[in-house]
């Protein structure tokens, strides 16, 4: 495929008209007809009927149009970066962040590009979901990060990065500090911290409520600021998922029976022209090893002895 | 006992092949009549789609010899922004265009790369292998070939498609994939079915094209004795001069 096939492809699929696709394109419209019939014969069918007075997309065609879509807009991509990177400017990267998703996730990216690009600025901008999908209607972030949007607008677009369970975290003075993995009923007599800004914290608080066992007492935090300060401070414990990052002064474990898994996924808004700096940002989200909040952690002290000593 | 999946077959065959003193070709065409032997109506869809991308000249309009190769910023495997521009001005590029790490060819490929990386080393070339595969995937491909140099990720195949290398598989041949136990898709991270026409070039430090190979044939990769070619013409001046 060619890359200026699948842009005169999907200006014909846009107008219904070969010869305003043409005008579009700034092209004689010979040269567009030619280019859409090579592209046709290499996906081995016609990709419109040629109909008056408008052109329509065959069943091809309308299965072709999101993929050629999403190739060419990520080839623009790639032209784009390698120009901002000639000019010297990258642009203002505009992206909004869930409360309840740690900033962590993006910083080895944001590093990157600052290695690449001196100019790079961005704009960061916070909130609970239902915010972050107001960001990316109203223009004000060009990407998101978070857990579940509403999808009330056909025009998010969106990728999962990945499904992470959640963990328990306490202080490292607290009784359950480096005792292993920890069932979820011996939580339920420990003062909970909830994170009431996480669209999991009610998934949470009900399973260790279950069982109609007394609770030792919740108190409801509104950042993950504060949260860590009062784990800091063993006023309880915590909940929370494996990818939110938390200091040396906290232990972790694995909840057995905690059946609570979420999917942290990347939006943007489909149809928007994405700034050369978006788009970048978005592929490398989309590419990155998120094994780490995925794969079971191993069971520590339980590493297999190496094979020389077995056969010793 | 089940049937083995051609991904299964494949394994064994290409370590078989992996292990033979021969040129890269011999190596390659092995395991191509392997497939053909074990699985001759798997091959017979493979010759279809190449007959359909070799019929219209699929990649040939990628950049000629002589000509500018554009400028990419991918990252590798660990996550790392890899600009071609700065590649250049250390020395000549080899760019090695690959499926992915599931592919047979694409890992003897990147195996006998591996083979001759200290050579294109010490003549001041770099080696890179782009595949629009994520970087879990990618660095599996590296892994296997226990490559020194970085295998880049063009998600959605973007660079590629921006040099005319990009191709949809099509109906048939996606079928016969994952009948065969490729998920591209997870390794590509989207379900477009598109994968770069393989490809290698020598650019040199001047940005244009010094040699290239492309073939939508993708059991046939540039033979390694070219590339060290290619780059001793291009590498070697520069390193005697200095060295004078």
């Amino acid at each position: 495929m060619e890359m200026h096939q699948i842009r005169y492809f999907l200006a014909v699929s846009r107008t219904l008209n070969f010869t305003r696709a043409a005008d579009e394109c700034n092209v004689a419209q010979p040269s567009l007809t030619r280019a859409i019939k090579q592209l046709e014969a290499e996906l081995g069918g016609d990709l419109f009927r040629r109909e008056r007075p408008a052109a329509q997309l065959t069943e091809l065609g309308q299965r072709m149009h999101p993929l050629l879509k999403q190739c060419y807009e990520a080839a623009v991509g790639a032209r784009s970066l390698a120009t901002s990177f000639k000019g010297g400017k990258i642009g203002t990267l505009r992206i909004a962040i869930a409360d309840a998703v740690d900033i962590a996730l993006l910083i080895p990216h944001l590093n990157q590009l600052k290695r690449m690009f001196n100019a790079l600025e961005f704009r960061l901008l916070r909130g609970n979901s239902k915010e972050i999908g107001e960001y990316l209607k109203k223009g004000d972030a060009e990407l998101g990060i978070a857990v579940e949007i509403d999808r009330d607008w056909d025009r998010l677009d969106s990728w999962p990065l990945f499904t992470e369970s959640f963990q328990l975290v306490v202080n490292r003075c607290h009784p359950l500090a480096d005792s292993g993995p920890v069932d979820v009923e011996a939580l339920r007599q420990q003062p909970s911290l909830s994170r009431g800004y996480c669209e999991y914290a009610e998934r949470v608080s009900a399973a260790l409520r279950a069982g109609d066992v007394d609770s030792g007492g919740s108190h409801e935090v509104s950042c993950e600021h504060d949260l860590i300060k009062l784990l800091e401070a063993d006023i309880g414990m915590a909940i929370m998922p494996r990818s939110a990052s938390t200091p040396d002064t906290l232990r972790r474990a694995e909840v057995e029976g905690l059946d609570i898994k979420r999917t942290v996924q990347l939006y943007g808004v489909a149809g928007r022209e994405r700034t050369a700096v978006a788009s970048a940002v978005m592929k490398m989200l989309r590419s990155a090893d998120w094994q780490a909040f995925t794969q079971p952690a191993a069971p520590p002290n339980d590493a297999k002895p190496p094979l020389s000593i077995i056969a010793a | 006992m089940a049937e083995k999946t051609i991904a299964e077959l494949l394994q064994e065959t290409t370590e078989d092949s992996r292990m033979m003193d021969a040129p890269l070709g011999v190596r390659l065409q092995a395991v191509a009549d392997a497939v053909r032997r074990l699985r001759p109506e798997f091959t017979a869809v493979v010759d279809r789609m190449v007959e359909r991308l070799e019929a219209n000249q699929v990649g040939q309009s990628a950049p000629q010899v002589g000509e500018p190769m554009p400028d990419f910023i991918l990252p590798d495997q660990d996550g790392r922004l890899v600009r071609l521009g700065e590649l250049l001005e250390r020395g000549p590029v080899v760019m090695s265009f690959n499926r992915g790490h599931w592919c047979p060819y694409c890992k003897l490929n990147a195996d006998g790369l591996a083979e001759i990386a200290p050579e294109i080393k010490r003549l001041g070339g770099e080696i890179v292998a782009i595949s629009p595969e994520t970087h879990q995937y990618g660095a599996a491909l590296r892994d296997y070939a226990d490559a020194p140099f970085p295998v880049l990720t063009d998600l959605d195949n973007g660079y590629a498609l921006s040099i005319n290398l990009a191709f949809w598989v099509g109906d048939e041949k996606r079928e016969a994939m994952k009948e065969s136990g490729f998920d591209i898709e997870t390794y590509n991270g989207n379900d477009t079915w598109t994968l770069p026409v393989p490809a290698t070039f020598v650019v040199g430090r001047d940005g244009l094209v010094k040699a290239r190979y492309i073939d939508p044939d993708y059991r046939r990769r540039m033979e390694l004795d070219a590339i060290v070619t290619a780059v001793t013409a291009e590498g070697g001046g520069e390193r005697r001069l200095r060295s004078a």
